[in-house]
């Protein structure tokens, strides 16, 4: 039997909890137990998934934050301003709900806090059970593993090599390596091109496996301390998460 | 304008034969959205193969240099019909819908022609 993913979660899924759960790397808003958005500082969030990986101008969403965001809406703004498709908004949502909890169910995501109550602005989309989104997050960790079972290249800058004669490299990944430029780490990348940030890992791996960018055996030097994120300085009062996060890279600019 | 759930009922409603779909994400072999199924066919174990199939092909077609785009792919067992239909995303990101369908009760013509217009309907 495997265990849970994160044991809070599934007691706030069976109470039907509706709030915030908060950890270091991202936070899950639920509603009646179930999983109704996800954000993490890891990944890029819905607006540049639909506005940089998608079609969606960003002077609408802009306009949709503005108009609806107090309302708690934005959702429904975006398909009823005509600014969305009702298919590509849910697509993309639940892209970011997958890709956010990926990471803020990581092991390395500290302690776990709920703030009940709490919901988020981008308002009702669509919801999955928490169990789903435990399921897949597990089945997203085993898949990176036996793609090729490197997880420092996850979190260090990716540096292309040169394909060996008569290796066909694929438009999406060209797409990728073009970006590469041997200082931005997968994430940096996913924010470029605007694609999750778990699908970036994973085409990374894959690269590393073809022998397309160099697999790393020493964790990168950080160039400087990682910036807060918004979830935390935007809405929130101080936390442990913040805190420790604060000392850390205080810690890290001595 | 429909959402996934509808337009993959709608699939299996319309569709004659049909005996389960999914709205598969590309990028990382998860459904997006699954109807149907049964004990025999996981829908969720499907999605994340098939996309290793949609990726050798592509791969495949890197390789012999041809400039086309893939509409669908179609794999025949000795009872079923698995059809799967790449859509053309707006984003970079990729998707496609997967059918499995009954051989004996299925036209597959129709059953092509009906996923088009489904893929249509979700506009993404």
């Amino acid at each position: 039997m495997t265990t849970a993913v994160s044991p809070l979660l599934t007691r706030l899924a069976a109470e039907r909890a509706t709030g915030a759960l908060l950890r270091d790397r991202g936070t899950l808003f639920l509603e009646d137990g179930r999983v109704v958005h996800a954000e993490s500082p890891s990944t890029p969030g819905l607006d540049v998934l639909l506005t940089t990986g998608g079609g969606l101008a960003p002077e609408r969403w802009k306009e949709a934050v503005d108009e609806a965001g107090g309302r708690r809406q934005v959702a429904r703004f975006l398909v009823d301003s005509g600014g969305l498709a009702d298919g590509e908004l849910e697509i993309c949502h639940l892209a970011a709900i997958f890709d956010a909890a990926f990471f803020a169910l990581s092991p390395g995501s500290g302690p776990s806090r709920f703030r009940r109550g709490a919901t988020h602005w981008i308002g009702s989309v669509r919801s999955v059970p928490a169990e789903a989104v435990e399921r897949e997050t597990r089945r997203r960790r085993e898949l990176l593993d036996a793609v090729w079972p490197y997880p420092l290249l996850d979190i260090s800058p990716v540096v292309p090599r040169q394909a060996a004669p008569g290796q066909t490299v694929t438009t999406r990944q060209r797409i990728l390596l073009g970006q590469a430029d041997g200082v931005r780490t997968p994430a940096d990348l996913a924010w470029v091109l605007g694609r999750p940030a778990f699908h970036t890992l994973l085409d990374v791996r894959r690269l590393a496996a073809a022998g397309l960018v160099e697999t790393p055996h020493t964790r990168p030097v950080p160039l400087s301390a990682a910036p807060l994120p918004d979830w935390i300085t935007e809405a929130q009062s101080p936390d442990v998460a913040l805190l420790r996060r604060l000392r850390d890279a205080l810690e890290a600019s001595l | 304008m429909a959402n996934v759930e509808t337009a993959l009922k709608e699939a299996t409603t319309t569709i004659d034969g049909a005996l389960g779909a999914a709205l598969v994400d590309y990028g990382s072999g998860m459904a997006l959205g699954t109807i149907g199924g049964s004990k025999d066919l996981d829908l969720s174990v499907a999605a994340a193969g098939n996309t290793d199939v949609v990726r050798a092909k592509v791969r495949t077609m890197e390789m012999l240099g041809l400039q086309d785009e893939i509409e669908d792919i179609l794999i025949t067992l000795g009872s079923q019909y698995h059809l799967i239909r790449l859509m053309k995303a707006r984003g970079s990101s990729g998707f496609f819908l997967y059918l499995a369908l009954d051989r004996g009760r299925a036209n597959l013509a129709m059953a092509r022609h009906q996923l088009r217009k489904i893929e249509a309907e979700l506009e993404i």
